[in-house]
């Protein structure tokens, strides 16, 4: 009978198998206490995403244009998804080996930190490979809900528990629209699943108003998960909020996984509803590059600075959604991979910077830390010169190439509004490695108790490189200056894989 | 015309066993009080009638006459519906329940059931499930802590072992492959159920004692530190009310156990007409019941709950991974 | 239509006499019943004492846990039922695809017991 189709499914979702089977190890793992468990905690998360990692190799498709599609249509097995699969484990399992040094300095070590990042990556992964409206719907909330808990994880800081709160509220009032969405375009359609969306919107009429509605919830929704003006309110109180790590986290691999979503649904299956969307889309993300750069001048939190940078990098990566071609699905793809690369890489940054949560992360824990750490201090240059796009790092590929799509395209007015206003943005990011490099560092208040370590004297604890934060830096590091030396081979992959995700 | 040779035999069914369902407590706790008796070595009610079997009877009189006492602060509204929606689910439950094979009389057949349905046994676990309402209003109605106490633990407890009776009646389902009563007795005409699924039967047992608040599960009522629990304030009719309720889940419990692990009506000595043998059995059950109340001490809270959930619930799970291994 | 009616005609019926049967009683209280309230008599009971506080209390938080509980398992339940009456036709695959089912629940369950959440006192 169709015992063969359900081979083939589970053969086709094996990566997810891997990773909710290694949550459920890990979460019997940690009802055991033991002085190691951390260590096994990590190791275990590790080989997990490693294992699964070399299982979507596996898998992935060859030729890259084949798409197999399982659980009769509501799963996909391509290019596009085994592209942001590795994205996610390269984002999940950097977040996990930056993870293990905090949680130690704020007492929070528990072994459900780990199940929940697990679980958040099964749930991105499901979002990814999802071909059905409802199956990218329950992947979406298996990941925030494990990502509200997550917020929340310092149990005992009030910042972080009202982080969760406002995140969860708003968590299920944007899950809620999306919903709606789906619901009408169910409702239109009498289908969720992707490839008969797009046959099916391929003729309608686009007057309909029941259709714009549907139209505007869904992308609402999916705006509100990857925080683009007006809907990025939530964004810098919870980035400030959350442990760092989770907050890289959230920067990083959450909203990639959202992009992948609106890339999928928007440019595959509603492209034929182009019309209605493209010219609110721009206004979107003109809005949110705006807000996000120029807010940004004014934060005196390293986290809330970081928040609006992640806010004016969304807008930057809406336009390659208004590009609408497959070189702007490719630019979007490779500016998602930077992005992971230079954000984490400056987020382990602030980590070892960090103290404890009460003292906060002012900007002015930079300062001064060229003199007393040179190797970090350069590590921190070039993700911020990144960051800011400035030749030759990787994050200048990024935007040239979202840009190149956007004037193949015919936007030459967005082009042009994208670079004035990221020389905007650029400031803020430059004001920091003049506080790195210029600045002495200040003592800060009230930490009398702190050793003078540094070579002028400074009031700043020895930082302890460990050997798990070594390898992310190191990562992020050789990913962001390689993707500015070698942009073409990273281009190359990424077009690889933005070719099946139009496909469907 | 044709409608009410429907509806009439199916009228003069629900009569009986609505008149068999109110008149049953008198002659139970007559059976109560001397089981308790002759376990405790004493003579147990003998002054009103021969052997005190008429004092049921002046104990009704007794009830329906007394003071009708409402609390202050009580919320009247919900306090008076309270005890009708805790008496209404196991009298519905009765709809149900097959007690025989159908019978001719006068060339027509006749179900012994109110209504044979295919989903019997869902449906029954189903509306018992909402007797929890009738105990929740009552308690929070009260404005007693008592009650307010006594509620709680009443609507922990019911729910709690609510889970492993699901999981336990599993296994019969799996051997009958329906949910139907009838079909489920009948499945069981080689051997019975408790043959091939005795930590089902166990489960559903023990269960069921908690579910219908019986010794040494009857912890919501403790006298001893509750007053009488989610009931503490209610007196006269509407406490006869409750009281009737519970004598019912008691009866659909022994005939829920005869029926699902001791082949209902099969069986039977070809003296006695089957639905009779089946209601020897429930009474056997009964007669457990009340044997139980008076033997056994009563658990202290904690036990309750880790036996519902600690005990029961894992030996439920691994009785369905039994049958179905067995099954193959 | 005629089988639906004949299975569930009878609980509507049947309902609508449970009921009546229940409301005959509360009323027959009203007329039967003595009537002779007091402020004493009906002040709220609490050994002798006159009540400190409101009796609808906070109460503890386990009883919510275990309602939510409840709730998890209850629909499992649910799902095993259909499962169970097909169980001769479902075959060895759908035993197994139940079986790794109730062992994701089972992994669920060891966690709130080893966690603490089905203890009292």
């Amino acid at each position: 009978m169709d015992t063969d189709l359900i081979a083939a499914s589970v053969r086709a979702s094996s990566p997810e198998i891997i990773v909710i089977i290694g949550a459920c190890a890990a979460l019997m793992l940690s009802l055991w206490p033991h002085q190691d468990q951390q260590k096994y905690l990590t190791w275990l998360s590790l080989i997990t995403i490693l294992l699964a990692s070399a299982q979507t190799l596996q898998l992935s498709p060859r030729p890259v244009n084949i798409v197999e599609t399982t659980y009769s249509g509501m799963f996909v097995v391509d290019a596009f998804a085994t592209y942001f699969k590795m994205l996610l484990y390269l984002g999940t399992a950097l977040t996990i080996l930056m993870s293990g040094k905090f949680l130690q300095t704020e007492e929070a070590v528990k072994g459900e930190y780990y199940v929940l990042l697990l679980f958040a990556l099964a749930g991105t992964m499901i979002m990814v490979s999802g071909a059905d409206l409802l199956i990218i719907y329950i992947g979406l909330e298996l990941q925030a809900l494990s990502i509200y808990v997550l917020t929340g994880f310092l149990k005992t800081r009030g910042r972080s528990v009202e982080a969760a709160l406002k995140y969860v509220i708003l968590g299920a009032f944007s899950s809620g629209i999306l919903l709606y969405g789906l619901s009408l375009i169910y409702g239109l359609t009498g289908s969720t699943q992707l490839g008969v969306l797009n046959s099916a919107l391929a003729t309608a009429d686009l007057s309909e108003p029941m259709l714009i509605l549907a139209t505007v919830f869904l992308l609402v929704g999916l705006l509100f998960k990857i925080g683009a003006v007006p809907f990025h309110m939530w964004v810098p109180d919870i980035y400030e909020g959350a442990p760092t790590p989770i907050t890289a986290y959230l920067s990083v691999a959450s909203k990639t996984a959202a992009f992948a979503v609106l890339l999928r649904v928007f440019m595959g299956s509603l492209i034929g509803l182009e019309p209605l969307w493209s010219s609110g889309l721009a206004a979107i993300a003109v809005a949110t590059m705006a807000l996000g750069s120029l807010v940004a001048l004014v934060q005196d939190n390293i986290k809330r600075l970081l928040a609006y940078s992640s806010i004016s990098h969304v807008g930057f990566l809406l336009l390659g959604i208004i590009a609408g071609t497959t070189s702007g699905m490719s630019a979007i793809l490779l500016y998602l991979l930077i992005y992971t690369f230079m954000t984490l890489g400056l987020f382990a940054i602030v980590i070892l910077l960090h103290r404890d949560v009460r003292a906060g992360e002012p900007l002015t824990l930079f300062s001064g830390l060229a003199q007393s750490h040179a190797g970090l201090a350069f590590m921190a240059m070039i993700f911020l010169f990144s960051l800011a796009g400035i030749p030759p790092t990787g994050g200048f590929f990024a935007k040239f190439y979202v840009l190149v799509a956007l004037i193949d395209a015919g936007h030459v007015t967005l082009a042009v509004i994208a670079v004035l206003l990221s020389a905007v943005a650029a400031w803020f990011y430059l004001r920091l490695i003049m506080l790195i490099y210029i600045q002495p560092a200040e003592p800060t208040t009230g930490s009398t108790a702190a050793p003078a370590t540094g070579p002028t004297g400074h009031a700043r604890a020895a930082i302890l490189l460990s050997a798990p934060m070594r390898l992310v830096l190191l990562f992020s590091f050789s990913g962001t200056v390689l993707s500015g030396i070698f942009p073409a081979w990273f281009l190359a992959m990424a077009r690889q894989a933005s070719l099946s995700g139009l496909g469907n | 015309m044709e409608s009410i040779i429907v509806i009439l035999p199916l009228l003069v069914k629900m009569g009986i066993v609505v008149a068999v369902l109110l008149l049953l407590p008198l002659p139970l706790t007559w059976l109560e009080r001397k089981i308790a008796a002759h376990i405790q070595q004493r003579p147990g009610p003998m002054r009103v009638g021969w052997h005190g079997l008429l004092q049921p009877l002046a104990d009704a009189i007794k009830l329906l006459t007394k003071e009708d006492h409402i609390p202050m602060d009580a919320d009247r509204l919900l306090f008076k519906m309270a005890p009708v929606v805790a008496l209404v689910p196991p009298f519905v439950v009765f709809v149900a329940i097959p007690f025989g094979e159908p019978v001719q009389i006068f060339g027509s057949s006749y179900t012994l059931a109110l209504s044979d349905m295919n989903v019997g046994l869902l449906f029954i676990l189903a509306v018992s499930g909402i007797g929890v309402f009738g105990v929740i209003l009552a308690g929070w109605a009260s404005n007693s802590k008592y009650a307010v106490l006594g509620s709680l633990r009443s609507i922990a407890q019911m729910i709690s072992y609510e889970i492993p009776m699901g999981f336990s009646v599993i296994g019969v389902v799996m051997l009958a492959g329906s949910m139907n009563l009838s079909d489920i007795v009948h499945a069981q005409d080689g051997l019975w159920n408790i043959v091939y699924q005795p930590i089902g039967f166990f489960v559903f047992f023990v269960a069921g004692l908690a579910e219908a608040q019986r010794i040494p599960f009857d912890l919501p009522e403790a006298e001893g530190d509750l007053g009488a629990g989610y009931h503490t304030e209610y007196s006269g009719i509407r406490f006869s009310l409750f009281m009737l309720a519970e004598y019912v889940v008691m009866v659909v419990l022994a005939l829920l156990n005869a029926l699902l692990f001791f082949g209902g009506w099969l069986g039977a000595p070809p003296f006695l007409p089957p639905a009779l043998w089946l209601l020897l059995k429930t009474g056997f059950f009964i007669w457990v019941f009340m044997w139980f109340r008076f033997t056994f001490p009563r658990y202290r809270y904690d036990q309750l709950m880790s036996i519902g959930w600690k005990v029961l619930l894992p030996l439920s799970l691994l009785n369905i991974l039994i049958s179905g291994i067995f099954m193959f | 239509m005629e089988d639906l009616l004949r299975e569930y005609l009878p609980i509507v019926i049947f309902l609508g006499l449970a009921i009546a049967i229940g409301l005959v009683f509360i009323f027959a209280a009203l007329i039967i019943a003595v009537r002779n309230p007091d402020p004493e008599k009906v002040s709220a009971y609490e050994c002798g004492f006159n009540a400190f506080d409101d009796s609808r209390m906070k109460f503890d938080v386990r009883f919510y846990l275990v309602s939510i509980l409840f709730i998890i398992f209850d629909l499992e339940i649910a799902f095993l039922f259909p499962w169970a009456v097909a169980f001769k036709d479902v075959g060895l695959l759908g035993f197994w695809s139940m079986i790794v089912f109730l062992g994701v629940l089972t992994v669920g369950f060891a966690y709130e017991w080893k966690k603490g959440a089905l203890e009292w006192e």
